[in-house]
């Protein structure tokens, strides 16, 4: 058994540090990731391949994935609020309240920062809105009423989802495909207003996330505490 | 990580991946329930560490957000609440 799991780790530690050293070249990629490594920018004017591809070559994929999220968390609510907490949690120390009180605006901006960069630097949607989330997960920790926020994150989730939805027809209604992007112009690739509606389609994924995400943490929190 | 020396980059991402995987083993087989999800903590915030050296800066902050921030919680949330029925 034990033998078995050290040549498991020592193949598995191979495996990562060949990955880790292998610079990958154009030729070595498949027919499609080729495809999108030398027309994306300029199909979609995107600096950010990663997220052209989230958002617009496999926008309709992304779409299916927030679907998913929205069952879940919808899911995870639900039954959360069948059994209503009567517990009231205990008082946060003195660190975790001074934390709270000085870090969620720092990771606000950073979250903002992310989503809005997303077609020019590595993240989007849905790293910006998790960072989000974690603000509001040092909120819900160090205040006292943290979940008094809880109430407008269903209707933001819901605004952003149907968003992200109608976006996708304004292509529709240029009669052309589902999610294109092209429909507004795609400026220069790297200026921050540029990739056409990737960056609306990457603000409605954030919001949409790190509502979903802070509705879940706040379902699962008990109910703050007396001051 | 340009212009990293090769061979510290080699150590760091060595170590880091045989801690993940003694921390998830060591989960796995864990008695103790709050051990286990420091553990599960632990190993998604080395997985965040090993995604960064790969240069994925965007997987990383999802997963150090994610994974070690917000599902920790979770699980010791819902720990609480096992307790409290």
């Amino acid at each position: 058994m034990r033998t078995v799991l050290a040549f498991a780790a020592a193949l598995y530690v191979s495996l990562f540090i060949t990955a880790l050293f292998t610079d990958a070249d154009i030729s070595d990629l498949g027919p499609v990731a080729r495809t999108y490594a030398q027309n994306g920018i300029n199909d979609v004017g995107s600096a950010n391949l990663v997220t052209a591809v989230i958002v617009t070559y496999r926008g309709l994929d992304t779409l299916g994935e927030v679907t998913v999220l929205f069952t879940a968390s919808t899911a995870i609510i639900l039954l959360l609020s069948l059994h209503a907490i009567a517990r009231r949690a205990s008082p946060a120390s003195d660190i975790v309240s001074l934390t709270a009180r000085v870090l969620p605006a720092p990771i606000l901006l950073f979250g903002l920062y992310i989503i809005a960069h997303g077609h020019l630097s590595p993240g989007g949607g849905f790293p910006g809105g998790a960072v989000i989330a974690s603000a509001a997960l040092l909120v819900l920790l160090g205040c006292a009423g943290g979940v008094a926020f809880a109430h407008w994150l269903p209707l933001a989730e819901s605004f952003a989802g149907l968003s992200f939805a109608l976006l996708g027809f304004w292509g529709l209604l240029r009669m052309t495909q589902y999610l294109n992007n092209s429909v507004i112009p795609l400026g220069v690739p790297g200026n921050l207003i540029s990739a056409g509606i990737i960056p609306l389609i990457s603000t409605a994924i954030g919001v949409k996330v790190a509502s979903e995400l802070s509705a879940i943490l706040a379902a699962f929190r008990a109910k703050g505490w007396e001051e | 990580m340009v212009m990293i020396h090769e061979h510290i980059l080699l150590g760091i991402a060595s170590v880091g991946s045989l801690t993940m995987i003694v921390a998830a083993i060591w989960a796995l087989i864990v008695r103790d329930l709050l051990a286990a999800i420091i553990l599960v903590g632990f190993v998604s915030l080395t997985a965040s560490v090993l995604f960064l050296l790969m240069n994925a800066p965007d997987v990383a902050i999802t997963e150090a957000s994610i994974g070690a921030g917000l599902s920790t919680l979770i699980f010791l949330w819902g720990r609480a609440r096992i307790h409290e029925s």
